[in-house]
């Protein structure tokens, strides 16, 4: 079952916070840590249980935000959920417990995904720099083509909470679609239309879908293969029955 | 011969008040029955009856009654509230299970359509894993209303394809094309039932009344789709993995004997919910909507995709499409 792990994300980006601090408070934290020092995150058990509680799809749980650029069936408006509602790929990947050597600064209240700048703040960690080999070793991008796409093609070097669009427009981490749409304008649309991708809450009522990101991890898109759940017992009666 | 066959046939104004007015030979066997238990059950205040406790009589009752109700399809409110009732308590008394059963009725202005992209579907079957828990299907049959068939490409015929694969997925050169009950809108499962014991909702749902159900297995061969499952034994599931929020038309617990299938999660959709396999779906194969709302997901795809539905010479209308990207 997939379940959402954001909120354990925040969480423990807020316990690294309070670790950061070395008890002395959040507010002590509003700044940055001195370089070099070692960051263990441990999630805490009530983190764990109210995430674990959370049913993707139930209409109490998803948080959405409207939709900017697309309409849906009719013209009519509708929602793309909050990374709280429910994947594990892309920026918001279970971590567990980790270990940083990082700087920290407190997340920003407009960005509701990932808070790139809790890590990328000020000068410390610019998307100008090489990859973070402690962070961000783990971003072996096929997508898009390396040959010509670096960081920079989609992070906005000035503000790693924001994505570049053409004619070097910016728009939010949360409006990845935005993103994705100016190649893969077909599938944008067949999302917008709802032939494509995945609708949370119901069938009736407010429309709440999931973001490319959601599903597609921006440096691997592609959907890995696994092992299949059990197949079934099927007697054959005759020899032409499947 | 004549004059026996006469004489087994009620005479009205000859044999008093329980022949005066007409009566089938079910609520007969009713009458009889409630009279002989309310007998036992005055016995049974004065001496222990065989040694039976208060709640295996209870269960006893309960029981004897449910077996002379009527089909649910003619039943009025206050007899699905009273059944509802009952069987609620059975599975509390004898399977020590805390369930709830709607009897919730279709919206006015829906039918539920369904869509599958072929180009999606990666055949990992948590569709099936859901399907089996939210449907509280019998774990030791392992009975499971979804198939999902792996397709050689270029292959629409899915007689042809294999349902039990269990490899890695995707396997190069196929594709994965998944059934379940189309809820047929010319349902041929419906008009070859001898009792009147499935029939189809107004919201499009084929739906099978359990207790009415006689286990002849006609609606099974009629199904060209190969949907309905047979309980050759009543359905076991350990009580931890029950789901509670039950439909009489759906995955209450069913009895051994009887035919049962997919129904797009009554139990989820007339409130309002997606099927459990829709939201189960890793790759977001499954659409699912109100195909009388035109600005619904469903009709979407209906007005933008290639969509086809399968053995459409049958005429039976499936309201389950394949579509690709």
């Amino acid at each position: 079952m997939r379940r959402s792990r954001s909120g354990m994300m925040f969480a423990g980006l807020a316990a690294m916070s309070l670790a950061a601090g070395c008890g002395e408070g959040h507010q002590e934290t509003n700044g940055y840590l001195p370089p070099g020092v070692e960051v263990v995150v441990e999630l805490d058990s009530a983190t764990v249980a109210r995430d674990a509680a959370l049913e993707p799809g139930a209409l109490a749980t998803v948080v959405a935000d409207t939709v900017v650029g697309f309409t849906g069936p009719g013209e009519r408006p509708f929602e793309v959920a909050r990374r709280s509602a429910g994947s594990e790929a892309g920026h918001s990947r279970r971590f567990g417990t980790i270990t940083l050597q990082l700087v920290l600064r407190d997340q920003s209240p407009a960005l509701t995904q990932y808070p790139c700048t809790s890590c990328h703040a000020g000068a410390r960690v610019t998307m100008a720099a090489q990859r973070e080999p402690d962070v961000h070793n783990d971003i072996q991008p096929v997508h898009p083509d390396t040959s010509g796409g670096v960081c920079a093609t989609c992070h906005a070097p000035e503000d790693a909470s924001l994505l570049v669009l053409l004619e070097d427009r910016r728009a939010p981490l949360d409006q990845s679609y935005r993103l994705c749409a100016q190649c893969h304008f077909r599938q944008a649309d067949a999302w917008a239309g709802g032939g494509h991708g995945k609708r949370l809450d119901g069938w009736q009522g407010r429309r709440v879908v999931m973001a490319c990101t959601d599903c597609h991890d921006p440096h691997h898109p592609a959907v890995e293969p696994r092992i299949p759940f059990r197949a079934p017992v099927i007697e054959r009666i005759r020899s032409d029955d499947p | 011969m004549s004059e026996n066959q006469a004489g087994d046939l009620p005479e009205r104004g000859n044999d008093g008040d329980l022949l005066q007015k007409p009566v089938d030979r079910r609520h007969a066997l009713g009458m009889l029955v409630a009279g002989a238990v309310a007998g036992a059950q005055a016995l049974g205040a004065c001496v222990p009856l065989n040694g039976e406790t208060p709640e295996q009589r209870e269960v006893r009752v309960l029981a004897w009654r449910e077996y002379i109700k009527g089909n649910y399809r003619f039943m009025t409110e206050a007899e699905r509230a009273e059944t509802i009732t009952r069987l609620e308590e059975l599975a509390r008394l004898k399977r020590h299970e805390d369930v709830t059963i709607q009897s919730t009725g279709a919206q006015p202005g829906v039918v539920f359509g369904y869509a599958f992209n072929i180009s999606k579907c990666q055949g990992f079957r948590n569709c099936i894993e859901a399907c089996i828990n939210e449907n509280n299907l019998d774990r030791r049959a392992d009975t499971q209303y979804i198939r999902i068939f792996e397709m050689s490409e270029g292959e629409v015929n899915f007689d042809l394809g294999d349902a039990t694969f269990q490899h890695e997925v995707p396997a190069e050169g196929h594709f994965y094309l998944g059934t379940q009950c189309f809820q047929c809108a010319n349902p041929p499962c419906t008009s070859v039932c001898p009792v009147g014991a499935t029939w189809q909702e107004p919201d499009g749902i084929v739906v099978i009344d359990y207790d009415w159900c006689i286990g002849c297995r006609y609606c099974m061969a009629a199904c060209p789709y190969w949907a309905r499952r047979f309980n050759w034994s009543a359905p076991d599931v350990p009580a931890s993995e029950i789901n509670p929020n039950q439909h009489y038309l759906g995955n209450r617990a069913r009895k051994n004997g009887v035919v049962e299938k997919c129904t797009f999660c009554i139990h989820r959709t007339r409130q309002g919910q997606l099927p459990s396999c829709v939201e189960a779906c890793p790759t977001g194969a499954r659409v699912f909507g109100n195909l009388l709302d035109p600005d619904s997901e469903i009709r979407w795809v209906l007005e933008n995709k290639q969509v086809f539905r399968l053995k459409e010479d049958l005429k039976t209308e499936p309201r389950f499409w394949y579509f690709t990207d």
